[in-house]
């Protein structure tokens, strides 16, 4: 079998829908995050009916730093898809340009949440502090875990992107990007219910 | 149409798709400071967030061009949430 045909047969659709299996999986898996999110933001969303003063006084969160992170995710969302054209163009350099900022826009989003976190600390604020702290932690530190975990996909992305094997690994990226993405819709949804009502 | 224009299409629908992003957000923002009431800024704010992520999910995520088998997997869960998101609040929505 030839190089060509190699490549071929991986990148060919492995399913019966014509869908490759990685891309199914993907969907999939997220459908399942999709519920696990929801799962917390009802819990979150039925405490918040059950106190009229929620979050009261002390649950008070910048706006301006929310803002800012909101913008950073929706930034690093757009650089994934940038990678992914880059790369559907064949442009090597641009996909690891692009896929390099997006895994530092995520490093920034993940930055600025330390620091939203250490201030709480530094005044006493801590998850048992009470429901709405509770709830806080709870649903940002979950997606703080999952954008360490795009971020580490990513990266294993962007290693693989060196070797000659590339051909073999490019369906990783648009995977990459789908998890990425779906990140930043958990956000989009948390960002208002956390900062802004 | 010479092929580098046509190249760079998908990324004009990117940029365009990130300023509306970014545009919604500030919005969204904007709204939940004037003096409204809270339910109405719920709503607006999160009517506003829903169309920000279907926004990022056809055209980030492809669903827009990919098959229709991968839209009803997408589509499963948000079904599956409206129908327990009105079992549970249709009671109390109305006392908010």
């Amino acid at each position: 079998m030839s190089t060509a045909q190699t490549v071929s047969a991986i990148e060919a659709p492995s399913t019966a829908t014509g869908i490759p299996n990685g891309k199914l999986g993907m969907w999939l898996f997220l459908a399942s995050e999709v519920m696990f999110f929801t799962g917390l933001i009802a819990a979150f969303v039925i405490l918040w009916m059950s106190h009229p003063a929620w979050p009261g006084a002390e649950g008070h969160l910048n706006r301006l730093i929310g803002t800012v992170n909101t913008f950073v995710l929706i930034c690093s969302s757009m650089t994934v898809v940038l990678a992914l054209a880059a790369d559907q163009r064949g442009e090597m350099a641009g996909t690891r340009r692009w896929l390099l900022v997006t895994i530092a826009l995520g490093a920034l989003f993940l930055l600025i949440k330390s620091s939203e976190y250490r201030e709480k600390f530094a005044h006493h604020i801590f998850p048992s502090t009470n429901v709405f702290w509770s709830c806080y932690f709870t649903l940002t530190g979950f997606h703080f875990l999952h954008v360490l975990g795009g971020m580490v996909f990513n990266l294993y992305v962007l290693a693989r992107t060196t070797g000659r094997h590339w051909p073999q690994f490019r369906k990783r990226l648009e995977l990459a990007g789908l998890y990425w993405h779906f990140v930043d819709i958990v956000w989009i949804f948390l960002f208002p219910l956390l900062y802004l009502f | 149409m010479p092929a580098s224009h046509t190249a760079d299409h998908p990324t004009r629908r990117y940029l365009a798709i990130w300023g509306w992003l970014a545009g919604l957000m500030l919005l969204g923002v904007a709204l939940s400071e004037l003096p409204l009431p809270k339910l109405t800024i719920v709503l607006v704010v999160l009517a506003l967030s829903s169309v920000k992520a279907v926004l990022v999910g056809m055209y980030y995520m492809h669903l827009k061009m990919d098959a229709r088998l991968l839209r009803l997997v997408a589509l499963g869960p948000l079904v599956l949430i409206l129908l327990a998101l009105s079992v549970v609040f249709s009671s109390r929505l109305l006392h908010f």
